[in-house]
């Protein structure tokens, strides 16, 4: 496994990940008959219980699917991250994040075309009398969900206005709901791509066309999650923050998709229309609304032989959605501040999608970090997302909470706490006054400069670096072979 | 317990969208309400899909549709 670099820039689909995983522990087949209800979720939360080394899960046993596969927990734990990022299982957050962040604005995409006919992921196809039930081994995957989800979605679609604009194709995570045999609402909000999307094919009648991705590259859900600009393609991002080439196909309805997905769904918007959708439980851990949403119809369904339906548990975390999405929420807001500020040492935005983050930076004068964080706030993620900033001392690892409480703990007068009344906020962000807007908090935990009295405090310097790393991992590694 | 009544509403007149299969035998339905667009499978727990147990928390009121706000509006 001295390779895995390579190894990891060698994967295409989700099924050379599987591979992957499993020859390194991190994935796990479940042949035990189960019950699509309550069984695939109590799983599912079971697993997801061990953030650091949770396996992929795989069930071929579901009752009443006989001979359909769903896979769980793909990116359920950070080993199984740094394995896609071609690190060896252990490697720490932190590491994984500097991973990352290093790889921005680095690469050069290497975006390929295979012909239709050759596609893996074409190799079956259905154009009438479809019924996504029939397809699909869903289960519900919160209790009081409205309905059946697909839960890991990643729906391309062209700009509806400038249709064969490379660039303005989007690719999105959105929940999808299914409605009937044939028919899905999407959850979207004006200021995503697909809500900019249906708003506009509305305005001016014309058709939107989407193709829904299901059980694709692994690097395509981690990259293409977090806004980028609205004229980057997210395929073309993905590779090149993955170092490795993405093979795209054409849709039936024109549309750019990943070659070796396991299904892909393709479906037309119903202009003006709008159907119940949700409740759905949410990644801050509790139930979106009931909410009108837009309806989507079914045109045809393609997929590998044997596909395997790719799904995610969500909800009150740790779940699979922060592993998901946590390491690329917070490096985009590290490189976007350090263009305005080298200061910034570090972003842990891992929390509930960067509701709350922690952002370590060197003072360059007294206040600075105050500065630093609202800044942070206009960033495209802290626009809606960034609710509690903490602020802290580049000697303090924000990945680290212990060390995140010592400065909370020893550096922190109340009076620099600062709330920001009646921000925008994510709307279904629970502690909202109501939904969409909100209060921002910024607690600044870093040390005093002067002019501010800075008291007589003198710091204990425990030894740090590389050294004392490389001791606990090695007694991290005694330990693990004094069980073995 | 394959019924056609709303767990979340109380409406009836549910429609069958798709049967599970095991060794040909049929082992759950899957249905929907046409009123509130709840979707449901018959082996679910009861506290899930049984009206009269099923928490108050999550109903959807059949008689005011109108309270449920619709997005992307122009
Ligand atoms: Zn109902």
């Amino acid at each position: 496994m001295n390779d895995l670099p390579n190894r990891a820039r060698s994967i295409s689909s989700l099924r050379d990940f599987l591979e992957l995983l499993e020859d390194s522990g991190q994935a796990i087949t479940w042949s035990d008959p189960v019950m699509p209800e309550p069984g695939v979720r109590n799983i599912a939360v079971a697993a997801s219980r061990d953030a650091n080394g949770a396996p992929a899960i795989v069930f071929d046993n579901i009752t009443g699917y006989p001979g359909k596969r769903l896979a769980v927990g793909v990116h359920g734990s950070w080993d199984n991250i740094a394995l896609l990022l071609g690190r060896p299982k252990g490697t720490t957050i932190r590491e994984l994040f500097f991973e990352i962040a290093g790889r921005w604005g680095d690469q050069e995409a290497q975006i390929s075309y295979v012909p239709s006919a050759q596609a893996p992921v074409h190799e079956c196809r259905l154009e009438q009398d479809i019924n996504l039930y029939d397809i699909l081994p869903v289960y519900r995957i919160n209790e009081y969900d409205g309905g059946f989800y697909i839960g890991k979605a990643s729906v391309a679609s062209r700009d509806p206005l400038d249709p064969d604009n490379f660039g303005k194709q989007n690719v999105g995570i959105y929940r999808l709901q299914i409605q009937g045999p044939d028919s899905f609402t999407l959850m979207t909000i004006p200021a995503h791509d697909m809500g900019r999307q249906i708003l506009a094919a509305e305005r001016e009648k014309v058709p939107l066309k989407i193709a829904v991705m299901l059980g694709n590259h692994p690097g395509l859900a981690v990259f293409a999650a977090t806004p980028i600009g609205y004229e980057e393609s997210e395929y073309s991002y993905a590779s090149a923050m993955m170092g490795a080439p993405i093979r795209l196909t054409k849709s039936g309805n024109g549309i750019d998709i990943l070659a070796d997905s396991e299904i892909v769904i393709e479906a037309e918007l119903q202009l003006g229309e709008r159907e119940l959708e949700g409740p759905f439980g949410e990644f801050p851990g509790s139930y979106s609304g009931v909410r009108k949403a837009p309806i989507f119809k079914v045109t045809a369904v393609s997929h590998r032989r044997d596909p395997i339906f790719e799904n995610i548990y969500i909800g009150r975390g740790w779940t699979e959605h922060d592993t998901l999405i946590g390491l690329h929420t917070s490096a985009p807001i590290y490189a976007q501040l350090r263009q305005s500020f080298p200061e910034v040492t570090a972003v842990n935005a891992l929390y509930q999608h960067g509701l709350t983050g922690i952002i370590s930076v060197k003072n360059r004068m007294a206040g600075f970090a105050k500065t630093v964080a609202l800044r942070a706030l206009s960033t495209p993620h802290g626009v809606m997302y960034l609710k509690n900033l903490i602020m802290v001392d580049a000697d303090v690892d924000p990945f680290d909470l212990n060390q995140v409480m010592w400065a909370l703990s020893t550096r922190t007068r109340a009076d620099d706490i600062i709330v920001l009344p009646n921000m925008p906020a994510v709307p279904i962000d629970p502690s909202a006054v109501v939904p969409g807007k909100g209060h921002r908090l910024i607690i600044d935990a870093t040390s005093y400069l002067p002019p501010d009295p800075v008291g007589e405090a003198h710091l204990v310097t425990p030894p740090t670096g590389d050294e004392i790393d490389a001791l606990s991992k090695r007694i991290r590694e005694m330990q693990l072979g004094a069980l073995s | 317990m394959t019924t056609t009544v709303c767990g979340r509403c109380k409406s009836s007149g549910a429609v069958t969208d798709f049967q599970g299969r095991q060794d040909g035998a049929v082992v759950w339905t899957i249905l929907r309400c046409p009123t509130c667009n709840f979707s449901w499978r018959d082996s679910e727990p009861a506290r899930a899909i049984d009206p009269a147990v099923r928490s108050a928390d999550f109903a959807v009121d059949a008689g005011d549709l109108q309270r449920y706000p619709k997005i992307l509006q122009q």
